[in-house]
């Protein structure tokens, strides 16, 4: 069937915040699908509150709408737009949420407005356990034994019938959110009173445990025609009990025979039919038993969702965009497979490589939350691999996690898991956590016997085995020495995957030397091709890996083509490489794979040949036709000079994918490697803190007292001289990891034995800590010549909690114009003063009208996405351009850079996404250790406006009644009392402890006094439970433990109840309340803005 | 296996070669058993399936490249092999499994090799491999473990016999049978066993078809008084090698269609097409995977299959020329892109000499070439590809159904308007 023509405007939802189990993979399908449905002549009007997406790119849609996902906004949209249509397949579960939401609100009726993509009966077939496991019995299939529970004795009861352990799925959550295992009686209640709470449906499935089968996901598409296909198979590593998005895959299915994979191709396809899948990507969880490969239906996800991003750049097919045309009335068979240009996309691709995917996690940043792997996701990134066998693909994986492995094995971190026991190491191969692969990995180094570790870890021997030839040849390399390594042998090594750090390690040579010799065996990468079809047609996309292979002979012939050459991009443009930000992590995510994307537009539109290095599979820089060349490859410097030795750029840019490329510069630039735009020794003078600080006393601007030191005895010295409280961490790092405040000296004396493990190699800053200042961010563009500010973006959250976890607002929303000015004024003179060309981020503060610097980072920052949105000059493009030789003198005179301090008519405000829920036990407290997710950005014609949007960006709701706890921290005490106040005003009852109490009552306030926790009576928890607290203002006293604080806290993040820890969000947030009482918010598109 | 293990473990493999027609020569190691074999080089892009490949008669003559570089995974069974011995003459891998895993396991698909004789290689660039076959078409190669000079090599393979040269099928033929499950049983059909794959047997009895076979040379009657009271029908099987080789089938063929109900797979259906009249050519390097795209003309529906074939008929005036107002007013065949065809769901028909009106039924959406067609004036249809899969998908398995429909009902035209998913059930 040809495309519809009876609609013209199509709504698509996007999926909000990056949150553990929703990330950037929503971006990726996102972007597709505007894209898709704009070319086909759609009118694509957005919903999404994430500003750091390229589908909030003014560009990316025809009208965009980076408001809140809530019926209340989406419908104030629907009522401007008047779409015909909703696509809400693209944006995981918070679209489908909405889209439901819309439809039994009736607005989609009300409206006129056509679901297209899905339906909305087949969704909850889909999402509802008890109707989908009918669905399945239907055809005559098997779902685990289980039964529903809506409280605790109903639950007890399924659990009794079944009998341990069992399987707890809350229905309708995020990423599994609120499930888990249950060995026992106590886990039982713990798990399901976390997930009755967390569902919206307040009920849970209790099902058999399939622990320890495989773990098989099919992602299928199917169009409205009927025709079903496969795009992909993933094997999880990790058997089943392990959350998919946690466990390392493998792609294709390894350890399945062709029937085994033919029946669950046939039960896939079935079940979406079954389901009442009209078109598009879906994606179905089997559990296969291994010893009498019995397979039951574990669920499926009626959209597009992490795995099939996954399986997109695992097959290069474009599911997102695929299901974005069949949602418009096309047939698989209409549609042209991208790659080859001439065959359909109505095929199943065939895979000649092997892909793996390993998760990154941040359980470092969450102390007290137990690192075991269950079937609630906790990873907040991910890293994919691409090569010509598992072994392979899985060392190149494991070293992208940038997690200082070169490998699986053989080097210095694996070599600290030689001082385990044999105990420990048994205990630890038992237990799923993020370091179990490398202690698979150590216990195969010490020869245990494959059955031993399939016993413990339940992983398929084949893995294992191949694993074991990893560990195998890794002792025989160390036997044989570097000498011993011919071409032949050296080949082998590569072809395991081995990098050349970990061939080092294992000869005791060093990187340098290995691959010095690699150049003289002529061992070289070869660049092969994903092209969906293992090579039966010709790639018409650069969609590239390098790998290992023996080269052919030909006799009397000439050499076979190149295969790069055959693929069409070669001509005679000057190439670029962009090296991005690989997996996401807290601190460094979607933020930078923006600013490479438009770095990757601007040098396609200048005329140059743009080429991305990636390995994170979520994002759109991994989307093949994002560039002209994509390589997927790590971030390591071997794995970077192979691409640049291959493709050899003109230039290369380092400054845009965070602190990874910027890590990477001085070894590039040393190796001889074109740097574009700001140069290494400029990077080195913004990071290296005695440079910068005698720059800072040079150019006579105002820092806050810091210094440096190596050793605990002298910090003590430097706490003497400066004063408490300080600012610690380690250096050259990003997101504020190891960074903390310290009071005292028994403070600092623990923090420096912690921090010494951090980062072994560098020593600990220490900063007089400004306490109650106001910071900035500022993000600006320099070309050596000129310095133009971008944004000046102001905190809400003073000093002391990091930049990436507190809201900002742009443009100030309590600054003088003057001091603004002067702001302006000295990022111009340090930008030019350090030698910056492209982007540069300064972070200021300002106490007392005096202005600090606090740090000067050479590169794009994590605000480049929201300072460009709410000024509507996008940076990163600029950035480029100026990178490639244009100057900012001339972008002016164009127009294209407005003038800084133009007025704006509006506020915008990015608030911080935070992961509490996802790790039960870590306390719940904002500081200078970034724990983010994610960001929200909400627009308003005034502050409170604004940042009330944020707030519904991220709960969906206010607490419009009900009681307020209030619990502050002395320091806190005099300010609480307007808050307090207008919170009275507002209609809400005031709840408190004694101290709070006091002073409440001291300004006339009437409040209701509950127990301490530990004076049991009746105290807030109870009251909490009992419903009454809508939220609760707790700010933390100075650096308390397992206090009551830390109970009240865990508890809100468990209940999902509002949360405030620093006295200036709540400020915020009560305005906001103020703002927002009784009306609903008026919603901007961003093309009206600026 | 990775050399650094092999000598790790002290059992690295010998050396191989092999070369390629147009002077390639990969270095490799041998993989199965060891010595020297010829044979056409092909390639297939199944990811799984390596036992039923290789055990898959219509690989006579052949030396198989696996594109996906892991093979032997899973291990191997006696239950999936395709015949009752492997007939390949060569497998080409990138690394080839030692230690398989999977519970239906028996064993290793190294040893099976090794106890079949079939000369194998691992180590090669199976990529580069494949480039080099794509652009320059199925060539005739060699594995040798014994001759490890590239030149001498290449020259020998240049001196070697083409595929085209020999009656493949005469190697293979031997008596694939099946019988319906008990109380199933609504016909008794005679095979034709040109290289019949146990797949299609076991696919027909499924549908309740009792299979007696036949040797690929049986003249016509001898065939239909082969089932005691008279065959029900006639089945012509897959097989290797060059179709000009098998005019006797083709023969008789001519002599059954019309007589009883006829149903042809692959070679088949090669035999079934040059019997109305067709041009039988040679794809550059064929079709041989798990994952073509083929539209079924009479319902819309494409169908993802499993094929393995160099060799297809042309729709084209050879066959006869269009009979318009059954094609939509059009009188062209689009003979070089057939992709006209199902892109406007329309399935034309021929006019041919002797045998009447024949439709074209299936079409490869990869590259508009014909897969399958229908007898409308005598109870007959064919297919180019492998219904049975085995391996592959499963989508096409109702053609066996539609056969079974034709034996039930022969003068109906609409047996193949069948919606394979519909009813679905496990």
């Amino acid at each position: 069937m040809p495309k519809r023509t009876d609609i013209k405007k199509i709504l698509v939802i996007g999926s909000g915040p990056i949150v553990i189990g929703q990330a950037c993979e929503f971006d990726y399908s996102g972007t597709q699908a505007c894209r898709a449905l704009r070319e086909e002549g759609y009118e694509v009007v957005l919903v999404n509150s994430n500003p750091a997406t390229i589908m909030t790119d003014p560009t990316t849609a025809d009208r965009t709408y980076v408001e809140p996902i809530t019926v209340d906004a989406v419908t104030r949209v629907i009522e401007r737009e008047h779409p015909d249509a909703l696509l809400p397949n693209m944006g995981g579960q918070t679209a489908l949420n909405c889209a439901v939401a819309l439809g039994e609100a009736g607005v989609l009726e009300r409206e006129g407005i056509e679901v297209i993509g899905c339906d909305l009966d087949s969704i909850k077939r889909g999402e509802d356990r008890e109707l989908f496991a009918a669905a399945v019995r239907d055809i005559g299939l098997e779902v685990a034994r289980s039964g529903f529970a809506h409280s605790l004795e109903e639950a007890e009861g399924v659990a009794a019938e079944l009998g341990y352990p069992v399987v707890i799925r809350p229905s309708f959550t995020l990423g599994g959110a609120g499930g888990g295992i249950a060995h026992n009686h106590a886990e039982l209640v713990r798990i399901v009173s976390q997930g009755l709470a967390l569902s919206p449906e307040h009920e849970v499935l209790v099902e058999e445990s399939i622990e320890g089968w495989k773990e098989i996901e099919e992602e299928v598409m199917r169009d409205a025609a009927g025709n079903g296909i496969v795009i992909c198979s993933i094997e999880n590593l990790d058997p089943m009990g392990v959350h998919t998005g946690d466990s390392i895959t493998v792609a294709p299915a390894q350890t399945l025979t062709d029937g085994e994979l033919q029946r669950l191709r046939d039960y896939s396809i079935a079940i979406l039919e079954r389901i009442g899948v009209a078109t598009g990507g879906s994606n179905v969880q089997f559990a296969v038993n291994p010893d009498n490969g019995r397979v039951i239906v574990i669920e499926m996800n009626p959209r597009v969702s992490r795995s099939s991003a996954l399986a997109s750049k695992a097959t290069g097919f474009p599911i997102a965009k695929a299901a974005a045309l069949l949602a418009v009335g096309y047939t698989l068979d209409e549609i042209t497979n991208d790659i080859t240009q001439e065959t359909p996309a109505c095929f199943e691709p065939a895979l000649d490589y092997c892909v793996v995917k390993v998760p990154r996690f941040a359980f470092e940043k969450f102390k007290g939350a137990s690192d075991t792997l269950t079937t609630r996701m906790k990873s907040v990134g991910e890293a994919m691999a691409i090569g010509r066998t598992f072994e392979e693909a899985l060392q190149k994986a494991l070293r992208s996690l940038e997690q200082g492995h070169a490998g699986l094995l053989a080097d210095d971190k694996a070599d600290a898991l030689a001082d385990m026991t044999e105990d420990e190491l048994a205990a630890a191969v038992a237990t799923p956590t993020p370091q179990r692969i490398f202690q698979v990995g150590e216990a195969l180094r010490r020869g245990w016997a494959h059955d031993q570790i399939h016993y413990l870890s339940g992983i398929d021997p084949w893995y294992i085995d191949r694993m074991g030839d990893i560990a195998e040849a890794a002792a025989y390399i160390g036997r044989a020495g570097l000498a011993a390594l011919d071409a032949y042998h050296m080949l082998a090594a590569k072809q395991l995957g081995f990098s050349d750090v970990q061939i080092a390690h294992l000869t005791r040579s060093s990187e340098q030397v290995v691959r010095a010799l690699r150049e003289v065996l002529g061992v070289r990468p070869t660049v092969m091709t994903v092209d969906t079809c293992a090579g039966e047609f010709a790639a018409k996309t650069s969609y590239h890996y390098l790998t290992y292979e023996k080269e052919p002979m030909r006799i009397d012939a000439a050499p076979l083509s190149v295969e790069e050459e055959q693929a069409g991009a070669a001509d005679e443009k000057p190439r670029v490489v962009i090296l991005s930000a690989g997996p996401n992590r807290i601190g460094q995510g979607i933020e930078f794979d923006y600013c490479c994307v438009h770095a990757s537009y601007a040098l396609r539109d200048m005329g140059y040949e743009s080429v991305m290095v990636n390995c994170n599979p979520e994002t759109v820089s991994t989307d093949y036709d994002t560039s002209d060349r994509l390589y997927f490859s790590p971030l390591t410097f071997e794995d970077v000079m192979d691409v640049v030795e291959a493709c050899e750029p003109a230039g290369v840019i380092v400054t845009l994918g965070g602190q990874t490329p910027i890590n990477l510069a001085h070894r590039l630039a040393e190796a001889g490697v074109p740097i574009m735009g700001t140069q290494p020794d400029a990077i080195d003078l913004a990071e290296d803190r005695d440079r910068f600080s005698s720059l800072l006393d040079r150019l006579e601007i105002t820092y806050p007292p810091s210094s440096v030191a190596e050793t605990p005895e002298e910090a003590r010295a430097v706490a003497r001289r400066i004063g408490y409280p300080l600012i610690v961490r380690p250096s050259y790092v990003l997101g504020g990891r190891g960074m903390a405040i310290v009071y005292d000296d028994s403070d600092l004396k623990t923090y420096m034995t912690d921090a010494a493990r951090v980062s072994p190699d560098h020593p600990v800053y220490l900063d007089s800590f400004l306490e109650d200042a106001i910071e900035l961010d500022v993000d600006a563009l320099c070309d050596g010549d000129d310095c133009y500010v971008g944004a000046v973006l102001e905190h809400i959250e003073e000093c002391g909690i990091h930049s990436g976890d507190s809201a900002c607002c742009f443009p100030p929303f309590s600054l003088s114009d003057r001091i603004v000015a002067r702001i302006r004024d000295i990022a111009r003179r340090l930008a030019l003063a350090v030698d910056i060309h492209g982007l540069l981020n300064i972070q200021f503060a300002v106490k007392d009208e005096q202005i600090f610097v606090i740090e000067l980072n050479p590169r794009a920052s994590r605000t480049v996405p929201f300072s460009s949105k709410a000024t509507g000059v996008p940076l990163a493009r600029m950035a480029t351009r100026i990178m490639a030789g244009e100057h900012i003198a001339d972008l002016r005179a164009a127009g294209e850079l407005p003038p800084e301090d133009a007025p704006r008519t509006w506020f915008a405000v990015k608030e911080a996404v935070m992961p509490w829920s996802r790790f039960p036990g870590a306390d719940v407290i904002l500081g200078p250790e970034m724990r983010s997710t994610g960001e929200v950005m909400g627009v308003g014609r005034t502050f409170p406006e604004a940042y009330a949007k944020t707030r519904l960006a991220i709960d969906y709701e206010m607490p419009e009644r009900g009681s307020v706890f209030i619990s502050v921290c002395d320091r806190d005490k005099r300010a609480i009392a307007p808050v307090a106040l207008a919170l009275h005003n507002l209609g809400y009852d005031l709840v408190a402890t004694a101290g709070t109490a006091k002073t409440l009552r001291s300004i006339g306030l009437r409040c209701r006094v509950v127990h301490r926790i530990s004076e049991g009576g009746d105290n807030v928890l109870d009251a909490m439970a009992r419903g009454e607290i809508a939220f609760i203002i707790n700010t933390p006293h100075g650096h308390e433990s397992r206090s009551d604080g830390t109970r009240v806290r865990s508890e809100a993040v468990n209940r999902g109840a509002t949360l405030v820890t620093a006295l200036s969000g709540a400020t915020a947030l009560v305005q906001a309340l103020a703002s927002t009482r009784g009306r609903s918010l008026d919603v901007y598109a961003l093309q009206d803005l600026n | 296996m990775n050399l650094l293990v092999g000598e790790a473990r002290g059992s690295a493999a010998p050396r191989a070669l092999l070369a390629l027609e147009d002077g390639t020569v990969f270095a490799g190691y041998a993989a199965g058993a060891e010595g020297e074999t010829f044979g056409e080089i092909v390639f297939n892009t199944s990811m799984t399936g390596y036992q039923e490949i290789v055990t898959d008669p219509s690989y006579a003559g052949q030396i198989v490249v696996l594109t996906y570089p892991q093979i032997g995974n899973y291990g191997v069974a006696a239950a999936v092999a395709q015949a009752g011995q492997a007939h390949l003459r060569g497998l080409v891998v990138r690394d080839l499994c030692r230690t398989p895993s999977n519970w239906t396991s028996e064993g290793g698909l190294r040893e099976m090799l090794a106890a079949a004789g079939i000369v194998s290689i691992e180590g090669v660039d199976t990529r580069a491999l494949t480039l080099d076959i794509r652009d320059n078409g199925a060539m005739r190669a060699a594995i040798s473990t014994t001759d490890l000079d590239p030149e001498h090599l290449v020259a020998r393979v240049s001196a070697s016999e083409p595929i085209s040269a020999h009656n493949y099928v005469a190697d293979v033929s031997g008596g694939v049978a099946a019988v319906a499950p008990e109380g199933k049983a609504v016909a008794h059909v005679v095979a034709y066993d040109c290289g019949e794959k146990t797949g299609i047997a076991q696919g027909l009895a499924r549908e309740g078809i009792d299979v007696t076979a036949v040797a690929w040379d049986t003249p016509a009657d001898e065939a239909l008084t082969a089932v005691p009271g008279g065959a029900d029908g006639v089945f012509f099987s897959n097989g290797p090698g060059d179709p000009e080789q098998v005019a006797t089938t083709a023969e008789a063929a001519r002599a059954l269609l019309g007589r009883v109900p006829v149903f042809g797979i692959c070679l088949g259906n090669q035999i079934l097409s040059r019997a109305a009249g067709a041009t039988i050519e040679k794809l550059p390097f064929g079709h041989h995977g798990g994952n073509e795209p083929v539209m079924n003309l009479l319902t819309g529906r494409v169908e993802i299959t499993a094929q393995n074939h160099n060799y297809g008929l042309r729709w084209d005036d050879a066959l006869g020329p269009l009979v318009s107002e059954l094609s939509a007013g059009e009188t062209d065949h689009h003979a070089d892109d057939l992709r006209f065809w199902s892109g406007r769901h329309i399935a034309p028909v021929a006019m041919t000499r002797e045998l009447g009106r024949v439709r074209l039924t299936h079409v490869n959406l990869n590259d508009g070439t014909p897969e399958g067609i229908q007898f409308l004036d005598v109870p007959a249809f064919s297919v180019q590809y492998h219904p049975e899969a085995c391996p592959g998908p499963h989508d096409s398995s109702y053609l066996f159904r539609a056969f079974a429909r034709l034996l039930a009902d022969p003068k109906s035209t609409d047996y193949l308007a069948i919606d394979f998913a519909e009813g679905r059930r496990f």
